[in-house]
């Protein structure tokens, strides 16, 4: 049985073609219909989105090394804000910015760890969301890419392999450096010394003259503290104690910087699994410290509404 | 106003009342007398405040500071039975005065207000079986595989009948254990742990868990449950009042009391009050208070035996190993010796994770804000039929009387 269709004339789809839209993270041009930008692989669903919006919004940025939890964090802070009604809400826009919270909170909620974040950019999980505080009369608007760990290590030893990483850092407003917590403790130095990478990264890449600080306001999150209760009970002085060159370099870099303690499981033991091999899980989720951090970059940041009245 | 500033305009007062008096009296002024002696006054009556509100301020910190008192305050001779017997009561060890090895030296009527005691503070879970591991359905979301599921079909366990703590143990209660000298006698603690006992001190290095100060809990948390205490502080505790920790499978048996349909099938709760989460009645992170409550808070979960807050408020240690195969369908291995944990508490963030048959698990020497204990002990561990016969017998001449009184 055939089926008669009846084709619109969609003469206006090949002025949007013509018409060039702008990554929102690169700014490198790209199709209208093109679903990553294909020169940094960001979702251009941001630039749809941003391209009606007055203001930009502002973006903040969660780095770290692999492994030390930056999706776990990411993924509960969002579902945290969401979750919350009375201060400050966030609602996610547009579907892609609630996968990051789900994949995180069904694999917590099943005693999981979500998966390793993919080193291809076009596979990240990307956080474009609206924050409505109960003293502002606006919403604000927030980007927060999930970005990954090797890759970031890479952009970092070879500059331009993943230009995204560049291009996100270089717009952040703000940003979020996750340490663990009980590496520090045990005196292992490789978390420490990719923390002072990213640090002199960071400052490269403001093009700042010499001995001037960097104004951008620095999170130091130092995850897993549900191991370390020295951390739990003074982040400043563990800081201090067990990454003293950090310490040194926020202070000496930084106009504004701080360390906050955090964690999300309460106790962590070893899977045996005959298909998944040794993996550790969770046996409980207490999420502590999540939202202190994100609401300490706010406050730096004084946010102002899009329309810029308070 | 600051006290520097107070201080400041009471010596320029001063001075000038003293300076108008003195003008007033060389001079022959009436004004300035008049006026030098409103002054004095004026700073009579601020010295006299300020001296009220010190007194005030003195007495509001010494009611601050004061320490309660343990019912072990007063040498009791070791002779005096009924002295010793009332002070353990007082102290919340009826089980001990209800074992068998102390219950023979007591009177009738001592035994009677033992076993009033325990009603009152313990509840009875029959005998019976329970299921332990039965997969969640919340938890299946069809990535396990088919040897796993089978894994989890549960494990059905006999409970034989027991008493179990109708509240969790209090920071009151536990301070009668840490009063009583609990933690410099060592026959409470396992031998392999004696080292480690000297580490288990407050935030001012006193015996006592974790939180608290100078050997005693933050006086406004007073009927909280105790926090901070790792598993053998909570075993301590246990000995020393006559009871025990309760296993796995009695905690998941007083909390999920089920009930037999079958012969092979019986119905579990998912929590104790009945099979949908209520914020209501636990206090998890759903809540919104974020720290502990008093025991008595959020009664409306109490369970059908009438054992309150086993989900939510604080997780509470058992006495059996953290368990993997059995009850996950995979192996499960921690990195030094865990306890099995039960109950949620106030910062669990899953309603799932707060539920009768979910299972966590921390070091034993886990001291965390968020971890107590409550008690149990066995029916056949307690001498309780020469306890009831005097309530019996008390029993049945009221009904006597009562049969007597028409007449």
């Amino acid at each position: 049985m055939t089926k008669n269709l009846i084709q619109p004339l969609e003469s206006y789809r090949l002025a949007q073609y013509a018409w060039p839209v702008p990554c929102y993270i690169c700014e490198s041009e790209n199709t209208f219909d093109a679903e990553f930008c294909t020169r940094c692989s960001a979702p251009m669903a941001l630039a749809h989105q941003t391209s009606a919006q007055q203001t930009a919004p502002h973006m903040i940025s969660v780095i770290g090394p692999s492994g030390v939890g930056k999706t776990v964090y990411l993924g509960m802070l969002v579902d945290m804000l969401s979750r919350m009604s009375n201060d400050m809400q966030l609602l996610a826009r547009g579907a892609f910015s609630i996968t990051l919270q789900q994949t995180t909170i069904a694999a917590l909620s099943r005693c999981r760890f979500p998966e390793k974040t993919s080193n291809e950019p076009d596979r990240w999980n990307w956080v474009h969301c609206q924050i409505r505080r109960a003293r502002q009369k606006q919403p604000s608007e927030l980007i927060i890419p999930d970005l990954a760990g090797e890759a970031l290590l890479e952009e970092i030893d070879h500059p331009g392999s993943y230009r995204v990483i560049r291009a996100v850092l270089k717009k952040s407003s703000g940003a979020m450096i996750l340490v663990d917590a009980a590496k520090l403790q045990e005196g292992r130095r490789d978390h420490d010394f990719f923390t002072m990478k990213l640090i002199s990264y960071l400052n490269e890449l403001d093009e700042l003259p010499k001995r001037k600080k960097c104004a951008r306001p620095l999170a130091l999150v130092m995850t897993k503290a549900d191991r370390v209760e020295q951390c739990l009970d003074d982040p400043q002085q563990f800081a201090m104690t067990h990454a003293t060159g950090l310490w040194q370099q926020c202070q000496e870099r930084f106009r504004s910087s701080r360390f906050f303690a955090a964690t999300v499981a309460g106790a962590c033991a070893w899977r045996e699994s005959h298909s998944e091999g040794r993996c550790q899980i969770p046996l409980r989720v207490e999420p502590h410290g999540i939202v202190e951090p994100f609401l300490w970059i706010l406050e730096q940041l004084k946010i102002k509404p899009p329309n810029g009245r308070k | 106003m600051s006290k520097i500033q107070q201080v400041a305009v009471l010596f320029l007062v001063s001075q000038l009342a003293l300076m108008s008096l003195f003008v007033g009296l060389f001079f022959n002024v009436p004004v300035a007398v008049a006026g030098g002696g409103a002054g004095a006054c004026y700073l009579v009556a601020r010295i006299a405040w300020f001296y009220r509100k010190w007194r005030i301020a003195a007495r509001g910190k010494a009611v601050v500071r004061q320490r309660p008192r343990p019912a072990a305050h007063a040498e009791i001779d070791p002779s005096d039975t009924d002295a010793l017997v009332k002070q353990m009561l007082a102290q919340g060890r009826y089980a001990l005065l209800l074992r068998p090895q102390v219950a023979k030296g007591l009177g009738k009527e001592q035994l009677a207000e033992a076993f009033e005691r325990l009603q009152d503070g313990m509840a009875l879970a029959p005998d019976g079986e329970v299921v332990l591991g039965r997969l969640d359905q919340a938890l299946e979301d069809g990535i396990l595989e088919e040897h796993e599921i089978a894994a989890c079909a549960g494990r059905v366990i006999k409970v034989k009948q027991f008493f179990l703590d109708r509240y969790p143990v209090t920071n009151r209660q536990f301070y009668e254990f840490v009063a009583a000298g609990g933690y410099e006698q060592m026959s409470f603690w396992d031998q392999s742990i004696w080292p480690a006992v000297l580490e288990f001190v407050d935030r001012t290095d006193c015996p006592g868990p974790r939180y608290w100060e100078e050997g005693c809990y933050p006086l406004d948390k007073e009927d909280h449950p105790v926090v901070g205490v790792c598993w053998h502080e909570a075993n301590a505790y246990a000995r020393w009042v006559g009871k025990r920790l309760p296993s796995d499978a009695e905690w998941v048996k007083a909390g999920s009391w089920p009930v037999p349909v079958s012969h092979d099938n019986r119905v579990q709760r998912k929590y104790p009050w009945g099979d949908m989460f209520a914020a209501r009645c636990a206090n998890t992170w759903h809540a919104g208070i974020g720290a502990t409550v008093p025991v008595t808070e959020f009664a409306d979960g109490v369970s059908v035996g009438g054992v309150h807050q086993m989900i939510g408020n604080v997780w509470e240690w058992t006495s059996s190993n953290m368990r993997g195969e059995e009850l996950r369908g995979y192996a499960l291995t921690s990195d030094v010796p865990a306890k099995a944990l039960r109950g949620g508490a106030f910062d669990t963030y899953f309603e799932n994770q707060a539920t009768c048959h979910f299972q966590s698990a921390d070091s034993m020497l886990a001291r965390k804000p968020n971890i107590g204990f409550r008690c149990a002990v066995g029916v056949c561990d307690l001498v309780l039929a020469r306890a009831v016969q005097p309530l019996r017998d008390e029993a049945d001449q009221s009904v006597d009387n009562a049969e007597e009184i028409p007449a």
